[in-house]
């Protein structure tokens, strides 16, 4: 696993929401219930994942228990704000129309819930989401393939390095031109990308 | 709006009009409007295309009032394409400006003789009708432009394109948006081919010298607009995501909920649909200097329409909708958005419904006339379109028409007209509006305006299709109601949620009239649309078994769910039950 931390300015947050768009890897503890990984893990409010996150799917079923949907090796979670239409509407969590999407309902809540563990789920953020909770997990770490990475970073314009503070590379300082244009991490193995904001 | 004015463009010695009170149909606006006069004076059997067909346009019962959201116009016939009664809308100017001449509707009836072309001009000093074939094959985008340049500013246009000329089945009408551009369209049904089938080009309205429409409770309306605006302001669809991303919003969940039809509705995941989803429109949109926020008519706080540059600046379309998106894009496997939007500029431009040519496209792809994928080869398509080629005419008349060309079994149509961007199987409560709406495939017949209508009809199991049936019912009532109101469809998700702004839309409508409004009128206003609408269809020929959708969602499972639509025919013959 190569580690690589970025520290950057203000206002480049947006460069990483595309990668929360196809999904990000998350080290988690899973065997929990999904809402001990929003609350408890990843620290959210209560408050805002009721108020705020309102579409949520689990390896693509919608949820509409937080407290009985149980997170795996290998999940994926896709968080959403309310969304339009009405297929927003079936798709709301909790929702009146959630019956009219009977066909790929969640079946949670099972007895035999296997012991919590650490492992490694998919992390997806939709439209409201991502900027918001983006710098949260940027924070953490995410997991990227080595190839993904590369590319990701390949592709950033002149501006996004230009705020770019400091990069370390396995905890080596490096310069941002090793990234812009070379491979530097292992084929075939993962990265662990954390970004540090930091204001003007 | 006390007054209709019909224009027979069939009368003897060249087109005739009158003006008339309302009479029968004072308090009718939008859907209830055109349902109501063609579901009384047009005769089911007729054929769309001939002197008996009517093509009514109405504004809604709040448009032209300072009300927010209330731009939305409504155009009703019989259906070329589906055959059945139609009623296809539309933001953009008209619907204002046609309310504020006191028009609660034009209805256009007959057919002349011989190939001119007229266009119509209303404003405050009367009517005219006139010849203008200069106007003869221009598309909508030069036809709006040298009209432009022959009427005052506050002009709103109702105009057909090259398509529309040909009567084509997937022909619409284009409403100008407040920047004057052609892009606003009553898409759906062949509307546009009714228009052409009529000679009438152009329909120019100019209410320069004329005020809004006043309430008969000015301070109570004014109170209920407030807290209407505020309630939609608030929301997080209305206040946020829409206003950021526009509808186009639903890519990326629909494809994770397995729902995004892919392929010409193969599968329901397309691999490359967070490249065409709405964060990524309106990222590219705001870098190119166009807009991700934008309103289709004057007075929308909701503001989810935008525009789409090229990657010089340059203007392309306005920004494509979650449908259009769907339909060019994951439906024949593209995944290029400055494709998608020159597709867009095209339907726009030839007057199509964007939801129908796309489905045609993805069916001509399911037949093996370009690959998967090919945005290249699916521009070529639409071009054709405008060329009036016979393979252009072919697209031109939808996907049901295309698939019987070419021989092609998955046609995703009920009652003609092409499925939207949800598909059936993973969601099912929309398969059953999908087959039982008297409209044919629509999106846009099944929503709901609060807690009290979904709740109208008693309790039952949630998840057995019974329960599946009374919430569409319960929801196509609701939609049917505020079809008519001219208010945008949107407004239906703060209602919804927040019981005080569905209150404050009824205060603002009984404000407006003088009268009290409960959530059992708008239940009663909204069937009363549906039953006309079923009683005209029925006697144009369906029977329950066109309320069904095609076999193959039956039997063929989507992955990655693998599942089929399991809502069984007798329980979508209750839908209508009351």
């Amino acid at each position: 696993m190569t580690r690589l931390h970025l520290v950057i300015g203000p206002g480049r947050v947006e460069d990483f929401l595309q990668i929360f768009r196809t999904g990000v890897g998350v080290a988690v503890r899973v065997g929990c219930s999904l809402q001990d990984l929003l609350c408890g893990q990843f620290q959210l409010d209560e408050s805002y994942v009721d108020r705020r996150i309102t579409t949520i799917f689990l390896d693509g079923k919608p949820v509409d228990a937080v407290g009985s949907a149980r997170i795996r090796e290998g999940s994926t979670l896709a968080l959403s704000a309310a969304m339009p239409g009405l297929a927003g509407a079936i798709l709301r969590r909790g929702g009146a129309l959630a019956p009219l999407r009977g066909n790929i309902m969640r079946e949670d809540g099972e007895r035999n819930e296997a012991p919590e563990r650490d492992g490694v789920i998919t992390v997806k953020l939709f439209n409201l989401l991502a900027p918001e909770l983006a710098p949260g997990f940027l924070r953490r770490g995410v997991l990227l393939p080595a190839a993904e990475a590369e590319a990701f970073l390949r592709r950033r314009p002149p501006a996004f390095w230009d705020g770019c503070r400091e990069i370390l590379l396995d905890g080596r300082r490096v310069e941002a031109a090793l990234l812009k244009g070379g491979c530097w991490a292992p084929p075939g193995e993962s990265v662990d990308l954390s970004v540090a904001l930091r204001e003007a | 709006m006390d007054k209709i004015l019909r224009v027979d463009m069939g009368a003897e010695g060249g087109p005739k009009f009158r003006t008339e009170p309302v009479g029968e149909f004072a308090g009718l606006g939008g859907r209830a409007m055109t349902t109501a006069i063609i579901s009384k004076e047009v005769h089911p059997l007729c054929h769309p295309l001939g002197a008996e067909n009517k093509l009514v346009i109405a504004p809604g019962s709040l448009s032209g009032t300072s009300a927010s959201m209330s731009g939305r116009i409504s155009v009703g016939c019989k259906s070329p394409l589906t055959g059945g009664i139609k009623e296809s809308n539309a933001g953009g100017q008209a619907a204002q400006v046609l309310a504020r001449l006191g028009y609660a509707a034009i209805v256009l009836e007959g057919k002349p003789e011989g190939d001119d072309l007229y266009k119509i001009f209303i404003n405050k000093e009367g009517v005219q009708v006139s010849v203008d074939n200069s106007l003869k094959n221009l598309p909508n985008y030069p036809l709006v432009e040298k009209l432009k340049g022959q009427h005052s500013d506050r002009a709103a246009f109702m105009t057909i394109g090259t398509a529309g000329e040909m009567k084509l089945l997937a022909a619409s009408i284009a409403c100008t948006d407040p920047e004057k551009r052609p892009t606003r369209h009553c898409g759906r049904g062949g509307t546009g081919a009714v228009m052409g089938a009529k000679r009438v080009k152009a329909i120019i309205l100019d209410d320069t010298g004329l005020k809004m429409r006043e309430p008969k409770d000015p301070e109570k309306f004014r109170d209920a607009n407030r807290r209407f605006v505020e309630g939609l302001r608030k929301h997080p669809i209305t206040g946020e995501g829409l206003p950021a991303y526009g509808t186009n919003v639903l890519t990326n969940v629909m494809n994770e909920a397995g729902a995004y039809p892919t392929n010409n509705f193969r599968t329901g995941r397309f691999e490359n649909a967070a490249k065409i989803s709405g964060e990524v429109q309106a990222e590219l949109e705001v870098k190119r200097g166009g807009s991700a926020t934008h309103g289709c008519h004057r007075g929308c706080v909701i503001q989810c329409s935008g525009i789409y540059n090229d990657k010089d600046g340059k203007y392309v379309t306005k920004q494509p909708e979650y449908e259009t998106v769907w339909a060019h894009g994951g439906n024949c496997g593209i995944d290029d958005l400055d494709v998608i939007a020159r597709l867009d500029f095209l339907d726009d431009n030839f007057g199509v419904d964007t939801m129908d040519t796309g489905a045609a496209v993805g069916v001509a792809m399911e037949a093996g006339l370009i690959p998967w994928g090919d945005g290249a080869g699916a521009i070529r398509l639409v071009e054709e379109i405008g060329k009036g080629t016979p393979l252009g005419r072919i697209l031109g008349c939808g996907a049901e028409v295309t698939g019987k060309v070419f021989g092609v079994e998955r046609v995703p149509v009920c009652k003609g007209q092409a499925l939207a961007a949800y598909d059936p199987r993973s969601v099912m409560g929309i398969g059953v509006t999908y087959a039982t709406s008297t409209q044919g495939a629509d999106h846009t017949a099944g929503y709901s305006v609060g807690p009290n209508v979904l709740k109208s009809g008693g309790d039952l199991d949630p998840l057995k299709p019974e329960g599946q049936v009374e919430m569409s019912r319960n929801l196509q009532i609701a939609t049917a109601a505020v079809d008519s109101t001219g208010m945008c469809l949107f407004i239906a998700f703060p209602l919804l949620d927040q019981p005080e702004t569905f209150q404050a839309l009824l205060d603002m409508i009984g404000a407006f009239h003088g009268i009290a409004m409960t959530g059992d009128d708008v239940t009663a206003l909204g069937k009363s649309i549906l039953t006309m609408e079923r009683d005209f269809n029925t006697r144009a020929g369906f029977t329950k078994h066109h309320d069904r959708l095609p076999r193959f969602f039956l039997n063929e499972p989507i992955p990655p769910h693998n599942v089929t639509f399991q809502v069984k025919d007798e329980d979508l013959d209750k839908v209508f039950n009351w």
